[in-house]
């Protein structure tokens, strides 16, 4: 039986105090939950993360054509096994350390013609035969801004083949291209409880054994559980009929991981900055009709 | 061709991923015997690749980068 709770509701002018709970956070992951906020809110807080977090992403890729000569004066060919277009798409989908105060291109002091406030270089200069990974993209600037994974690979070279290239990363949001997204999986659920009354379920016992950090309360009769923390016994109880599932739609448990750009608590201390924000933009853009 | 540097679906890099994930199943078929299912299973959670959309860009690819090679 599942039953919603709604604390939300109440009386014109009555408001909930809001809370963040950090669950576990690690580098890229983090899961935490929030109390008292409504599920437009919890659905706006997935969208700012998704798709409004700024980072650096390649959006222009230089070639060099033709031929190619190493230190000792051998030639090698620029032709590669892959389109130029998808080598610039690979490049551009690279993750890139970001530094959260660079400017954005249309923003900047320079009137869009790029200068190291909004733009960051970088080069790959390979000879062949050999596999092009993201660790071989050369910061030209600031060397923490490198590429976050190393192992990508981007194409893969014959014997006398060698790629030149020069990209220009610039600071972009999730909502124009993927490859300016910063995190990916961002789930959220309700907090929900398990009633069980012990009279009518014996299976409780062993529920307990295997997520004690899972019980919020019990006393003789009762006692409840909850699936916050994702231990698996606990739903289990889903099967029985006399378990009584309480949603709370006001409690919710959020998850996200980054693709390295950035730390996980970073992008959600950003997000919660930028959300009132793009409310606040919304609220700008409605105009009272007179 | 070469794999997807991200997941199509939630933006996830896989194409590190990719790699690991390709030498530990040759390894495993270097003992002379196929990988299980719970073998594949068990590597891609190792690899923190739990959601299907993710799982599928890695099982689902051919890498045919070293057919064309010759040809470019
Ligand atoms: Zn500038
Ligand atoms: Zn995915």
């Amino acid at each position: 039986m599942t039953e919603q709770r709604r604390k939300v509701e109440r009386g014109e002018g009555e408001y909930n105090l809001m809370s963040l709970k950090i669950l576990k956070a690690e580098d890229r992951f983090i899961k935490f939950s929030i109390d008292g906020i409504t599920p437009t809110i919890a659905n706006a807080l997935r969208r700012t993360l998704l798709d409004d977090i700024p980072k650096l992403a390649i959006d222009k890729v230089i070639f060099h054509h033709g031929q190619i000569r190493d230190r000792e004066g051998n030639v090698y060919d620029s032709s590669l096994p892959l389109f130029d277009e998808i080598v610039a798409h690979r490049l551009s989908l690279v993750p890139l350390v970001s530094d959260p105060k660079m400017n954005f291109r249309e923003e900047c002091a320079c009137e869009g013609k790029g200068c190291p406030l909004c733009t960051m270089s970088y080069s790959i200069n390979k000879i062949g035969p050999a596999v092009v990974t993201s660790g071989d993209l050369q910061p030209m600037g600031n060397p923490d801004l490198t590429p976050a994974d190393p192992d990508i690979p981007i194409v893969k070279l014959g014997p006398k083949q060698a790629i030149l290239v020069t990209g220009e990363a610039i600071m972009g949001r999730g909502k124009t291209h993927t490859k300016w997204q910063a995190t990916s999986g961002v789930f959220y659920k309700y907090h929900r409880e398990f009633v069980v009354t012990k009279s009518e379920l014996e299976n409780w016992t062993s529920v307990k054994e295997k997520c004690p950090l899972s019980v919020i309360s019990e006393d003789s009769k009762t006692i409840r559980f909850t699936d916050d923390d994702g231990c698996k016994a606990v739903r289990q109880l889903l099967d029985y009929p006399s378990v009584k599932v309480i949603e709370d739609d006001t409690q919710f448990i959020f998850q996200f991981e980054t693709d390295g750009s950035y730390k996980a608590i970073d992008v959600l201390e950003y997000a919660l900055k930028r959300l009132p924000q793009r409310l606040n933009t919304l609220l700008e853009s409605l105009t009272t009709p007179d | 061709m070469i794999i997807p540097v991200r997941c199509f679906s939630c933006g996830k890099v896989v194409a590190s991923d990719y790699v690991k994930f390709s030498d530990r199943i040759k390894d495993i078929r270097s003992n002379g015997r196929e990988p299980t299912p719970e073998e594949i299973s068990s590597t891609l959670d190792d690899l923190n690749v739990h959601r299907y959309c993710c799982r599928r860009m890695i099982l689902s690819h051919t890498d045919l980068i070293d057919e064309v090679l010759p040809f470019s």
